[in-house]
């Protein structure tokens, strides 16, 4: 992960801490990966080795892939928000393009 | 005293994404409405709803004064004064009806009482109709959340259900909750903001009498304290982009809101520079977990082509709204733009 973009991840992951009201304190570790700790549970996020991931979020150690930056969110509130209900909702069926 | 060519001053007020702006669109295509100023009134530090609707700029005025309800009532008469005073000096297309679009956070009771009350311009104009949309998806659980929604559905001469074509026939709940809040108004149905223009707003004087008592004492009370609580929990901002926006990247930010945020969105409304679509801007509208698929424009209404996303919600931080939408952009960066 590039300096700058780490530094939006983190500024993200701050961000939606506070967002949805949750404590836990960011801080990015020597390696370049990000880690939460301070709240329910410990959690690290780095990027994915794995071609089809582009992340790897582990929650008190236990690995799971994120194809994307919301994925990561997703994990990371369901980890640490218990009142946190799911709500996937489909944006479009259809190419976000005009026809 | 009302003069005999006093013009009617009608009301179209409903709550954020109901589908106010989608309807006035509509009327002001029809030729019964082409002598109609209209006054539209925004909350929000970017208004976008003048871009979407069709008039003739000289009989258009929008206000983004807040709302009506929470600013000084003589922002609303001296607006009116003003249109008057430019129609007798024939410096606008000459009107007979006046149209006022409120905010969808607006107590329709100040503006009401400011019709029927003061006397700058009490004679020239008279209170026409009050109409209110309700939205036929997220319309009941907003009665039940919004005082302010209630009380737009109490003073309604019409109400008008929108976005049953998302929703079905109209659950027979709200149908009942709107019953309960208001049982003289007809409950109409708009088709994509299309209805029956004879039907709405020709419908003669307000009458205070056939409304509810409560109503009687929403008009009457001096105070709106628990208004302007009611919209401290609520921010307003805009998230304003330079750069075109990637389909995909839109798509996920929209998703990221609804699924994180959605219930605490109360309207999402903005026009987007799409990459895939640069000379035809989308123009995206969303309410709670409810996002419609983007309209899209055949061209930019103005040289400006900045992407404007306004955002009205309850407590949901500007800073993690302008990040999230820089962080999946950026994580996006590295897929082709597919024109």
């Amino acid at each position: 992960m590039s300096a700058a973009a780490n530094e939006l991840v983190h500024e993200l992951l701050v961000e939606s801490l506070a967002a949805w009201r949750v404590t836990g304190r960011v801080a990015p570790a020597a390696d370049g990966a990000l880690s939460i700790a301070g709240a329910r549970k410990d959690i690290r996020i780095e990027r994915a080795t794995h071609a089809i991931f582009r992340w790897t979020v582990a929650v008190d150690g236990r690995k799971r892939g994120a194809i994307s930056l919301t994925a990561v969110l997703r994990q990371v509130r369901e980890a640490l928000d218990p009142s946190y209900a799911r709500h996937r909702v489909r944006i479009a069926v259809t190419p976000l393009v005009p026809s | 005293m009302i003069s005999e060519d006093a013009i009617p001053v009608s009301i179209l007020t409903g709550f954020l994404g109901s589908g106010k702006t989608t309807m006035l669109r509509h009327l002001l295509r029809q030729p019964e409405f082409s002598r109609t100023a209209v006054i539209i009134n925004e909350f929000g530090e970017v208004g976008l709803d003048h871009e979407l609707i069709e008039a003739s700029e000289d009989s258009f005025i929008e206000l983004q004064t807040g709302c009506f309800c929470c600013k000084i009532r003589t922002d609303l008469a001296l607006t009116l004064a003003e249109l008057l005073g430019r129609r007798d000096e024939g410096r606008c297309a000459p009107f007979d009806r006046i149209i006022i679009e409120t905010s969808g956070l607006a107590d329709p009771a100040p503006i009401l009482q400011t019709l029927m009350t003061d006397m700058a311009i009490a004679g020239r104009l008279l209170l026409g109709s009050v109409l209110t949309t309700v939205d036929g998806v997220n319309g009941l659980q907003t009665l039940e959340r919004e005082g302010i929604s209630q009380k737009q559905v109490a003073v309604a001469d019409r109400i008008v259900l929108t976005k049953l074509d998302l929703a079905g026939p109209a659950e027979p709940a709200l149908l009942g909750c709107l019953g309960a809040l208001n049982t003289g108004a007809p409950v109409l149905v708009a088709d994509h903001g299309r209805i029956d223009s004879n039907a709405v707003f020709d419908v003669g004087l307000y009458d205070l009498q056939t409304k509810s008592s409560d109503v009687t004492t929403w008009l009457t009370e001096e105070s709106h304290a628990h208004v302007r609580d009611r919209h401290d929990a609520i921010n307003t901002y805009a998230i304003v982009r330079r750069e075109p926006i990637r389909a995909v990247a839109l798509t996920l930010f929209l998703e990221a809101l609804a699924e994180h945020c959605g219930e605490d969105i109360l309207r999402l409304k903005g026009i987007v520079n799409i990459a895939e679509s640069p000379d035809r801007p989308a123009v995206i509208h969303g309410v709670q977990h409810v996002f419609h698929p983007p309209a899209w424009l055949d061209r930019w209404p103005s040289d400006e082509r900045t992407s404007r996303i306004v955002f009205i919600t309850r407590r949901v931080p500007q800073r993690w709204v302008e990040v999230l939408l820089e962080a999946i952009g950026e994580e996006v960066a590295d897929v082709p733009v597919d024109r």
